[in-house]
C-alpha cells in the first residue's frame, strides 16, 4: 500500500489514459455491432460469423504490431491499440447482439408492423428495447475483456495501467504489478456495475417485477 | 521503415527460419507450451466441471470465476507470479499463470455441457439403475463433449494469446520476435512474427470450432 500512496498521483495518471483508450473502443465497437448485427443479410450472417470468429481469436499483441503493415499507422502509439480493441469488441459484440435480438418474439414483431411500424421504427421502439437484457450482457463482457486487454497496449508504447506491469517487473516492485491489477480489475467492475445499473433504468418494466419479456 | 519487400526478403532468409531463436523452433515451443497448459487445465477443469454439473452443487464457482477471471489482466498475473516466484521458477509461473486464464472457460464449457442436457435423458439414465459414477462416465461425459470443445476453444485463444507475452519475462515462443523486434525497430521481424502467430491461431481454434461442431451431433 505504501508504494501506491506514494505514487498515488501517477498511477491516477496513467488510469486516466487507460480509459480514454478504452472508452472508444467500447462505445464505438459495441454501436457497430449492434447495428451491425441488426443489417446484415441473413445470407451474409455465415461469412460475417466465420471471419469475425477468426478475428476473435488474433492474440492482441501480435494484432497490435501486424496493423501498421495492414493499414500504415505508425508502429507505436494509441491508434493501432484502439483500433485493434475496437475490431475485438466488434467481433464479440456482434454475436451476444444477434442472440440478443433472435430473442424477440416474431408475433411481437409481426403486431408492430401489423400496427403500423415502419422497419427503423421498429427497431427503434420494439427490437431496441427487447433486446436490451442480451445487449447488456453481452455488454458487460466486451467491457471488461478490454479494459484487461488494453493494458497488453503498454508493451507497444502506449503509457496505460499496463505500463505498471511492465515497469514494476523491471524494476522488480511487486507492489507496482499488484496495483496494476488491482486497477484494472477495479475499472472493469466500475464499467461492469454501471451497465448492469444502466440495463436496470432502460428495462423499468423489469425491475418493477412485471411481466417479464 | 517498413514495406512489404523488406517483409518478403526476412520470409526467405533462411537464418529467421532456423536456429533457437528461429521460426522454426519458436513455433514448436509456442505450440507446446500452450498444449501443456491446456493439458494442465484439464486435468483440474474437467472433473471438477463435471462434479459440479453432475451435484447441481457450485454454480457460483463456475460463474464467479468466469466474470472475475475476465476482468483480470493476463500480463498482470504473468508478472506478478514470475516476482512472487523468482526468476529461475518462471517456467512454471507462466504454466500456472497460463493454466489459471484456462480453467475458468473449459470449467464453464464443461459445466454448461452437462447441465444442458435434457433431464429426461439424465432421468432415464437413473431410472435404468446406473450408478452415480456410471452416468458420469457414459451419459454426462459424452454428451457435455460438444460443449467441453467449445471452452477448450475459448481456453486456448486466451492461452495462445498470453504466450505471445512470454518473452516479457524471459521465456521464449512466437512473441520473441515481436519483443525483439520492437526493441531493436527491426519492423519486418515484428509484422512477419505476428502473422505467423495470427496464423496458427486461426488455424487451431477453427480447428477446435470444427472439432465442437463434428462432436454436436450427439444428441
Amino acid at each position: 500500500m505504501d508504494w501506491f500512496f506514494a505514487n498515488a498521483s501517477f498511477v491516477a495518471g496513467l488510469a486516466l489514459t487507460h480509459l480514454s483508450i478504452v472508452i472508444v473502443p467500447i462505445v464505438l465497437g459495441s454501436i457497430l455491432a449492434i447495428v451491425g448485427a441488426r443489417l446484415v443479410r441473413a445470407r451474409w450472417v455465415p461469412g460475417v460469423t466465420a471471419v469475425l470468429s477468426a478475428v476473435y481469436a488474433i492474440p492482441s499483441l501480435a494484432l497490435f504490431v501486424a496493423l501498421p503493415a495492414l493499414i500504415g499507422t505508425p508502429f507505436v502509439g494509441p491508434t493501432n491499440v484502439v483500433i485493434a480493441l475496437t475490431v475485438y469488441a466488434v467481433a464479440s459484440m456482434f454475436f451476444s447482439a444477434r442472440d440478443a435480438f433472435s430473442q424477440v418474439p416474431s408475433s411481437t414483431k409481426t403486431t408492430a408492423t401489423a400496427l403500423g411500424m415502419s422497419r427503423f421504427q421498429l427497431f427503434v421502439h420494439v427490437e431496441l428495447p427487447m433486446a436490451i437484457p442480451g445487449l447488456i450482457s453481452g455488454l458487460r463482457v466486451v467491457s471488461a475483456t478490454t479494459v484487461s486487454m488494453a493494458a497488453i497496449g503498454a508493451v507497444v508504447g502506449v503509457r496505460n495501467l499496463g505500463y505498471l506491469f511492465l515497469d514494476g517487473f523491471q524494476r522488480r516492485i511487486p507492489e507496482e504489478i499488484v496495483t496494476g491489477l488491482v486497477a484494472v480489475f477495479v475499472i472493469a467492475i466500475a464499467f461492469d456495475g454501471g451497465l448492469w445499473l444502466l440495463g436496470r433504468a432502460l428495462t423499468p418494466w423489469r425491475a418493477r417485477g412485471g411481466e417479464r419479456v | 521503415m517498413f514495406s512489404i519487400s523488406d517483409l518478403a526478403a526476412w520470409f526467405a532468409d533462411p537464418v529467421n527460419w532456423d536456429g533457437r531463436y528461429g521460426l522454426w523452433f519458436l513455433l514448436l515451443e509456442h505450440v507446446a507450451i500452450t498444449l501443456a497448459a491446456l493439458l494442465i487445465a484439464t486435468i483440474v477443469a474437467l472433473p471438477l466441471g463435471l462434479a459440479i454439473g453432475h451435484t447441481g452443487r457450485g454454480e457460483f464457482l463456475v460463474i464467479g470465476l468466469g466474470s472475475i477471471s475476465r476482468a483480470v489482466p493476463t500480463m498482470g498475473l504473468l508478472f506478478a507470479l514470475v516476482l512472487l516466484w523468482g526468476v529461475q521458477l518462471r517456467d512454471v509461473s507462466l504454466l500456472v499463470a497460463l493454466a489459471a486464464i484456462a480453467i475458468p472457460p473449459l470449467l464453464a464449457g464443461t459445466f454448461a455441457g452437462v447441465t444442458t442436457i435434457p433431464w429426461g435423458i439424465r432421468d432415464s439414465a437413473k431410472a435404468q439403475g446406473m450408478t452415480g459414477f456410471q452416468r458420469v462416465r457414459y451419459v454426462e461425459f459424452p454428451l457435455a463433449t460438444s460443449s467441453m470443445i467449445g471452452g477448450m476453444r475459448i481456453a486456448f485463444i486466451q492461452v495462445v494469446s498470453t504466450v505471445v507475452l512470454a518473452p516479457l519475462v524471459g521465456l521464449g515462443g512466437l512473441g520473441f520476435g515481436i519483443v525483439q523486434g520492437l526493441a531493436l525497430r527491426n519492423y519486418s521481424q515484428v509484422v512477419a512474427s505476428s502473422l505467423v502467430i495470427i496464423v496458427i491461431t486461426i488455424v487451431g481454434s477453427q480447428l477446435l470450432g470444427w472439432l465442437q461442431r463434428r462432436t454436436d451431433d450427439r444428441l
